[in-house]
């Protein structure tokens, strides 16, 4: 039992900047509303220093929330070299879309690649399902 | 082309050296093509069905049900064509002149402004087959082929021997990454072949390396390295033939081209340097250029009687989000799950109609559903590869369902 | 890849012997080879407090499968098929230059690497350069390969 239990769950800004997976691409091809696809695509990696940061352990789930929408995802350290505290790196899918800004500044293209969200503990709710989010 | 030979429809990369084993009309087996094209080509495990309103129907009704969502709305949206053959792109855009619809595609939200800027001439590119045989310097800029298009080094970038590089990869090309983080393909650009620079910090790097190649100082507000700065500046000006695979990463990243076109001239009045889109979608390009020939536009076009409209204000985002179309036909994408949840939401309020050989996240919202064959896999068509370079597509396998470009055809013909 | 030191410290390094070998450092050095699975460490899997020990040696050190006798193995789970190590590899290059040795299908049936549903497969092993006495330690399929999926042990 540790300290974190007594406070709140601590709340962490993160910009989130997407990927492409051919895995995860492969999985899509073949069932979009399979477990594999699901499990590749709701997942955030971060730096070891926010996963210390959010008070969670690896696998844990986070729910990331913004003006746009909020998902429940699953956590991973990224494993990067180069460490990226306060950057996380989202795999592109239905999931990271729910969280992209829906205003374009009328350019037609909204920043798929580059958003902000607040990170904090789910507390071990389960990860947004494909179906939870049309 | 061997004629045993087929071509691969899972990117557009479009290789065309794809062989395939059949028992009983079924694939049974794939050679050569990548996890990602195996995966499209074996097909998904959920089929769409021809419905209305949800309910199964013959094709024929279905059909019909669309010509008449199209023939009342005002302002009809005609989106997707990224994932389907020319002949259908074709048909799509006479469907959109015919009742005065918005015409757009992925590339609206992709890499629209680089194919737009390479088809006017104002980027200098090539072909996959000049990059095989020529290319000594190679930079993936915001791109991750290992992952995006797994054949692009194996085939055409890296790996292969061509005619003016004999000596392979190891002392022929230089491949170098520019990008945010260490992809898979930064992994095997070597030690030092990773310039890894901030979010949204290519503008700068592209201006300091211009300034390199002018024997400026080169300064990032981010302070990178100037020695590296200046030793790949020092890389692209030895290149006799330089090839820059443009990605998402880099297009999204630049507010304007104005650095890109400064950066290419800077490049070619010291060596030769040319820019291939890390288009996605295996006919995308396609669509440009299609779309391009009947209007003098790529995407982002409205019909308006004799009238084409043009601009940010017709794209597929901005006509969603602004609640300006009234009903939607969309084919050869998956709005639903390729745009912001946001945006897309409104389509579920329209009269929406999904063509498409799988279900998708629209097709569960659709009103109407018409299944079409899977392109270069069940029917044939012709397709335009990222590069420009048309391949003609032959099928492989026998199937009943009709091909995106009859689907469309019997549309256009209820209208 | 795992190396020798890495599976040495999540072994029990009690030097029990139930394995058959004088010291866990001597079983580290098989387990790397295959010689032995790391279910073949008793204690690893019977005693409570080393599970999360050997869930990470599992992941580790991937059970074999098909390894071939060069010792070359494929994990088939990482690789995306996209023939990085079929182009590079300088038997296919010497053997099929003008297919597999240029980025395109095969062309000939002596090549030791071929990409098939996905996922490359290894044949013609004796023609591999890490085959038999006298061999050399060619590395190319695996410096190329953007997943590590390729290893030899």
């Amino acid at each position: 039992m540790g300290f974190g239990q007594f406070l709140s769950s601590p709340e962490v800004k993160l910009r989130i900047v997407t990927y492409r997976d051919a895995f995860q691409d492969a999985a899509k091809v073949e069932s979009l509303f399979g477990e594999e696809y699901e499990r590749l695509s709701a997942t955030i990696l971060l730096d070891a220093k926010d996963i210390t940061k959010l008070s969670i352990k690896e696998n844990d789930t986070l729910i990331l929330k913004n003006k746009s929408g909020s998902i429940v995802v699953k956590a991973v350290e990224s494993g990067y070299e180069q460490p990226h505290p306060g950057t996380a790196y989202m795999v592109n899918s239905p999931w990271s879309n729910v969280l992209v800004p829906e205003e374009a500044g009328g350019t037609g293209v909204p920043a798929f690649k580059d958003f902000e969200v607040v990170a904090s503990n789910s507390k071990g709710a389960k990860v947004t399902g494909i179906k939870d989010i049309v | 082309m061997d004629n045993d030979y087929y071509v691969c429809t899972g990117c557009a990369l479009l290789c065309d050296d794809i062989g395939v084993e059949i028992e009983g009309g079924k694939l049974t087996k794939v050679h050569t093509a990548c996890r990602k094209g195996v995966a499209f080509i074996k097909g998904c495990r959920h089929p769409l069905d021809s419905t209305v309103k949800g309910e199964r129907t013959d094709v024929d009704l279905a059909v019909k049900e669309a010509a008449s969502i199209l023939k009342n709305a005002e302002n009809p949206l005609i989106f997707g064509h990224a994932n389907s053959s020319s002949g259908a792109q074709k048909i799509a855009i006479g469907i959109a002149r015919r009742t005065n619809g918005y015409i757009d595609d992925t590339s609206s939200f992709c890499h629209g402004p680089t194919v737009e800027a390479i088809i006017e001439s104002k980027l200098k590119t090539c072909t996959l087959d000049d990059v095989r045989h020529k290319a000594d310097v190679l930079i993936f800029w915001g791109s991750d082929p290992a992952n995006s298009h797994p054949r692009h080094m194996s085939r055409y970038s890296y790996f292969p021997r061509g005619k003016e590089r004999q000596r392979g990869w190891e002392e022929d090309r230089t491949a170098i990454t520019i990008d945010v983080r260490k992809s898979d393909t930064a992994e095997i650009c070597g030690k030092n072949g990773l310039y890894q620079i901030p979010v949204k910090g290519d503008t700068e790097f592209m201006e300091a390396l211009t300034s390199a190649l002018s024997g400026k100082v080169p300064k990032t507000s981010y302070d990178f390295d100037k020695k590296r700065l200046l030793e790949l500046a020092g890389i692209l000006k030895k290149a006799k033939f330089g090839v820059i695979f443009a990605g998402l990463g880099m297009i999204y990243s630049l507010e304007d081209f104005e650095p890109l076109y400064r950066f290419m001239d800077k490049l070619n009045s010291v060596s030769s340097f040319h820019l291939i889109p890390m288009a996605g979608h295996y006919n995308m390009r396609g669509f440009n250029e299609n779309l391009f020939k009947e209007t003098g536009y790529i995407n982002r076009v409205k019909f308006n009687g004799a009238e084409v409209l043009h601009g940010p204000e017709y794209s597929v985002v901005e006509a969603l989000r602004k609640k300006e179309v009234d009903a939607a036909l969309v084919i050869g994408a998956d709005p639903l799950s390729s745009l912001p949840r946001s945006i897309v939401r409104y389509l579920e309020e329209i009269p929406l109609i999904t063509i498409d050989p799988c279900q998708t996240l629209t097709s569960t919202k659709a009103d109407v559903t018409i299944p079409c064959a899977l392109v270069g896999v069940e029917s044939g068509g012709a397709a335009i590869r990222m590069d420009g370079v048309e391949v003609e597509l032959k099928p492989m396998v026998e199937t009943d369902r009709l091909s995106d470009e009859d689907v469309m055809k019997r549309i256009m013909e209820e209208l | 890849m795992a190396n020798v030191m890495e599976i040495y410290q999540l072994l029990p390094k009690t030097n029990c012997k139930e394995c058959g070998k004088s010291t866990c450092m001597a079983f580290a050095v098989d387990l790397l080879a295959r010689k032995f699975k790391v279910e073949d460490c008793a204690p690893l899997v019977r005693e409570d407090k080393y599970r999360e020990n050997y869930q990470k040696l599992s992941e580790m050190v991937t059970p074999v499968g098909d390894v071939t006798e060069t010792g070359l193995i494929v994990h088939e789970d990482k690789c995306i098929g996209c023939g990085n190590c079929v182009v590079a590899c300088p038997v296919n290059v010497a053997a099929d230059p003008t297919g597999a040795g240029s980025g395109k299908a095969p062309t000939c049936d002596r090549i030791i690497l071929k990409v098939e549903d996905g996922i490359v497969r290894a044949m013609n092993v004796q023609e591999c350069r890490r085959f038999g006495e006298n061999k050399i330690l060619c590395v190319a399929c695996i410096d190329t390969c953007p997943t590590k999926a390729i290893e030899f042990v």
